[in-house]
């Protein structure tokens, strides 16, 4: 099953579920009893589907559902939380209950009715999966199977999966305001298994956004099925690279990995409260090339990362990180815009009604530079091109990080050369920043279906960024 | 109230009376408290009960699953009456089968899983051991500059039942407690941070507040001035707490599904030397008191301590039901329980003390492997020796080879069995591990 897009009127789907304005009003009072300095609920209703073609066959579907409510006391930096899967009043209040506890003055709030409060929409969707039949979806599946049998001779085996999903949230705060939100999101997988000369191997490519049906145009579709194909029989001819330092060109898209691992999670403000990030003494200073602006968007329309309205019912934007080089902000929660004195940015972000909210990251972007892809290829001697990646991770204080090449070239006299798979490619952020000394004018948003993970808690994220050369990072090759 | 095995059986006989052919149902609940501390205040508190249901559907010989947080019937039956209906336009799987009720079972084990004195923790006391905790990491770290330290403590208890339209029913809960924390410290322009968490059925197995701290502060202290060595093959100490990673990496590809798509370095492996011929990794389901122990399997079956590599040679991939009806063989395991390698004699010092260079490995930064080769490279942290001299601290480095040439270049384990994960080894050494670094 798929949620619509809710027609009622802002707060009408939950109090269709009996909550009303007035029981939220209760419960934001009841978790304010103790004392606190703010509090908010966070109400969620998601569904999503997904169907999955292997051995020739859509023999497997699955299906979830989650509803719920979280909430959140804050006094100071203090957090309390409880949620309840329980939508029935006395199981809210309880929760409201357990959450205030946190607090340990006597209620100094008072809450005003919820009032309404509109937010934009970066995700229009045409064609919702709610009004999208099984026999549609069935029909995707064997038609990129198809596709993906015929384009080489070599794919032997072809797995493909299809995900959408949507979430109603409403969230309301204890000084009324009262937000709705839908969140759409369609993702689709086509995995390859190839075979040449006894010599077995895979790859895949993914698209993920918040769209519907739409979102699959047949260009799309054809890209992810070739895609998909080409990234395994690369993988049949590609070496490990030598190991050691290398000058390193990241290309267009994809590679925007390194931005969130080198730099956007350095910049999430809860590290820099906490004095505990390598970047939380450089506000102002200039830490990157004058050619360098990182921007973190809410608002990149129908991008996996776009955001109408955070999780804690605070406006998004396009924000400003670095600019030309010099580090402008943090990406701010409530807590953390408090404690800095300064705006929300509207980056506080939770994975379901299970959790709190924390500074995240939506879709972290580079802007594009002076330089052409062909010039940055051309000004490297002998050094690592670096085109497909499968996962990231960062230390926030030491500031290293890594990145997992899945495919790349070597670079030798300014040109593609061997083609390289399956290595880990090693930097420290700020390090790595000061060595970005090529930007590329060829900025692409990754389409792919990042998810980034920080607390035990998952988010749809995405990234993008032009080729870029790092003039050294820690390539883990053979010999 | 209802008990959870009602609660399935209930479940059950909706999507029968909705038109399922036959049902798999998991009920499950858990109460989990958690408290995070830093600075003498307490920072953040969270208390849930949480409960959830996942179907596994068969309806005209097609397969569905499902999962929903909402496990009153009536919001259960519009869901239940959708979710069939789509499962009617699926193609048949013959493989998708309950096993024959006679084969399913319960491991009859005294798991000691409950711990107990779980439902007597009040918040006092959570909050005496968090202080406990905080304090004696101030003092196990006062002789570094520290930027920040934070703590916690969890626990929580789950309570789970799974019934099947076939008559099956069984159900168990386990009690886990943890605690931990992680540091930051100065380092110049750095802020190096390192973390410790340990889990536990029970309260009592958890180490001292002491301990902990100790344990936290070396690693933090290790980060200070770490930086990267000349690349180079040399000997490698994969540290107990760390040794998860690799061992995973070795038996991931051994997964039913891997191996039924021919996606796996382990296709034709099973009765060959796959490591060191005196490495043996054994899963025991049945190790009282262990994270990994359970009574059965996703599938029913009763639980089996099995090798699966003795000797060095493999002994089996790890096949559930539907990946070996597929395969046409015999089921194992689902998956792993507790992975047990045994311990030698010898200390993590005894096992390096001659060696001219060696990498102890402590934790990886990013990294993969591709299951298909068996070819991996991972970020490591650690710290670098010679002749069992603390030189330096290690980071910004990389490991890579391939995981099945790493395990033959096994040479010993250590004496200090991990007993805080589902991963129940000791300290590892292998030799020859190619390290790229500067």
């Amino acid at each position: 099953m798929s949620l619509p897009k809710p027609t009622g009127p802002t707060g009408s789907y939950f109090e269709n579920m009996g909550i009303t304005p007035e029981l939220c009003r209760s419960i934001l009072q009841t978790a304010l009893s103790h004392g606190g300095d703010d509090c908010e609920l966070y109400f969620q209703h998601s569904a999503s589907n997904s169907i999955q073609l292997t051995d020739g066959k859509v023999s497997q579907a699955s299906t979830s559902l989650d509803l719920g409510m979280g909430v959140r006391v804050i006094q100071g930096d203090q957090v309390g939380y409880s949620y309840s899967e329980d939508l029935t009043p006395g199981a809210l209040l309880n929760a409201a209950q357990i959450a205030s506890q946190i607090a340990n003055a006597g209620q100094s709030l008072t809450v005003p009715s919820p009032t309404v409060h509109t937010v934009p929409n970066y995700h229009p969707v045409e064609t919702g999966w709610d009004s999208v039949d099984m026999q549609t979806r069935v029909h995707l599946l064997r038609k990129w199977e198809q596709q993906a049998f015929a384009q080489d001779t070599r794919v032997k085996r072809v797995d493909v999966f299809l995900r959408d999903g949507a979430s109603v949230v409403m969230i309301v705060r204890a000084d009324g305001k009262m937000v709705e939100d839908w969140r759409p999101s369609s993702m689709a997988f086509v995995q390859c298994t190839v075979e040449a000369n006894g010599v077995r191997e895979s790859g895949s490519y993914n698209v993920a956004a918040r769209g519907g049906l739409e979102y699959f145009s047949e260009e799309r579709q054809a890209r992810l099925v070739s895609e998909a194909v080409n990234r395994a029989i690369f993988q049949l001819d590609a070496v490990s690279p030598p190991a050691g330092e290398y000058p390193v060109v990241l290309a267009a898209g994809p590679s925007a990995i390194l931005l969130h691992e080198a730099i956007g999670h350095g910049l999430e403000a809860d590290f820099n409260r906490k004095n505990i990030s390598i970047f939380s003494s450089k506000m102002n200073q200039q830490i990157a090339n004058e050619h360098v602006t990182i921007v973190d968007d809410a608002t990149i329309e129908g991008s996996r990362g776009a955001l109408n309205i955070d999780d804690e019912g605070n406006e998004t934007e396009r924000t400003v990180l670095v600019e030309n080089g010099v580090l402008r902000s943090y990406l701010h929660d409530s807590i953390s815009a408090k404690h800095f004195g300064v705006t929300p940015t509207g980056s506080g972000r939770r994975q379901s009604f299970r959790h709190t909210p924390i500074p995240r990251m939506r879709a972290t972007i580079m802007e594009n530079g002076p330089h052409t892809h062909d010039e940055i290829v051309a000004s490297v001697k002998k050094g690592i091109y670096c085109a497909a990646f499968s996962n990231g991770q960062v230390n926030i204080g030491g500031g290293d990080f890594a990145f997992y090449v899945k495919q790349g070239y070597l670079i030798e006299d300014g040109k593609l050369t061997r083609p390289i798979k399956d290595v880990n490619v090693i930097g420290n952020g700020p390090d790595s920043l000061s060595k970005m000394d090529m930007i590329g004018n060829d900025m692409r948003v990754d389409e792919g279906g990042w998810t980034c993970g920080k607390d035990g808690q998952g988010v749809p994220v995405s990234q993008g960024m032009p080729t870029v050369r790092v003039s050294s990072l820690t390539v883990g090759g053979m010999g | 109230m209802k008990s959870l095995e009602q609660t399935a059986q209930e479940i059950q006989a909706l999507a029968l009376e909705l038109g399922a052919d036959e049902v798999a149902v998991s009920v499950s609940q858990s109460v989990s408290t958690e408290l995070t501390q830093r600075e003498g205040q307490l920072e953040k508190t969270q208390q849930s009960n949480s409960l959830g249901v996942g179907l596994e559907l068969l309806v005209d010989g097609k397969f569905s699953g499902h999962s929903a947080s909402d496990v009153r019937l009536e919001a259960l039956r519009p869901f239940l009456t959708r979710a069939i209906d789509a499962t009617r336009f699926l193609e048949p799987d013959p493989h998708r089968v309950l096993p024959p009720l006679e084969s399913m079972g319960f491991a009859n084990a005294n798991l000691e899983a409950n711990d107990p004195s779980w439902i007597s923790q009040t918040p006092e006391q959570r909050r005496s051991l968090l202080n406990e905790l905080e304090q004696a990491g101030k003092e196990a770290s006062s002789h570094l500059d520290v930027r920040s330290m934070t703590h916690h403590v969890w626990d929580a208890k789950v309570d789970s039942h799974v019934t099947a339209s076939n008559g099956y029913s069984a159900g168990w809960s386990r009690t886990s407690f943890g605690m931990g924390g992680e540091i930051t410290l100065v380092d110049g322009e750095r802020l190096p941070e390192a973390y410790d968490y340990r889990s536990a059925r029970h309260l009592s197995d958890l180490p001292t507040v002491n301990d902990i701290n100790t344990e936290l502060v070396k690693r933090g202290e290790s980060r200070i001035g770490s930086s990267g060595i000349t690349s180079a093959k040399m000997p490698v100490l994969l540290r107990n707490f760390a040794a998860r990673k690799l061992i995973g990496t070795l038996l991931s590809p051994l997964g039913g599904t891997s191996i039924y798509e021919k996606r796996s370095c382990m296709l034709d492996k099973i009765g060959k030397q796959i490591a060191a011929s005196n490495l043996t990794i054994s899963d025991n389901p049945h190790l009282p008191r262990a994270l990994g122990s359970s009574p059965y399997t996703g599938d029913g079956f009763a639980t089996t301590a099995r090798n699966i590599v003795e000797n060095g040679i493999l002994q089996l991939h790890m096949l559930n039901l539907y990946n070996a009806r597929r395969l046409g063989r015999a089921p194992t395991m689902g998956s792993t329980s507790n992975v047990c390698i045994a311990p030698s004699e010898k200390s993590p010092v005894d096992l390096i003390r001659d060696l001219p260079q060696c990498i102890v490995i402590e934790g990886f930064l990013g990294g993969n492997a591709n299951p298909i080769t068996g070819d991996f490279s991972y970020g490591i942290t650690g710290r670098y020796f010679e002749h069992g001299e603390f030189v330096q601290g290690i980071s910004e480095m990389n490991i890579s080879g391939n995981i099945i040439e790493l395990f033959h270049s096994f040479q010993n384990t250590a004496n200090d069995v991990w007993t805080f994960s589902s991963y129940q080894t000791p300290s590892m050494l292998f030799d020859n591990v190619q390290c790229s670094g500067v």
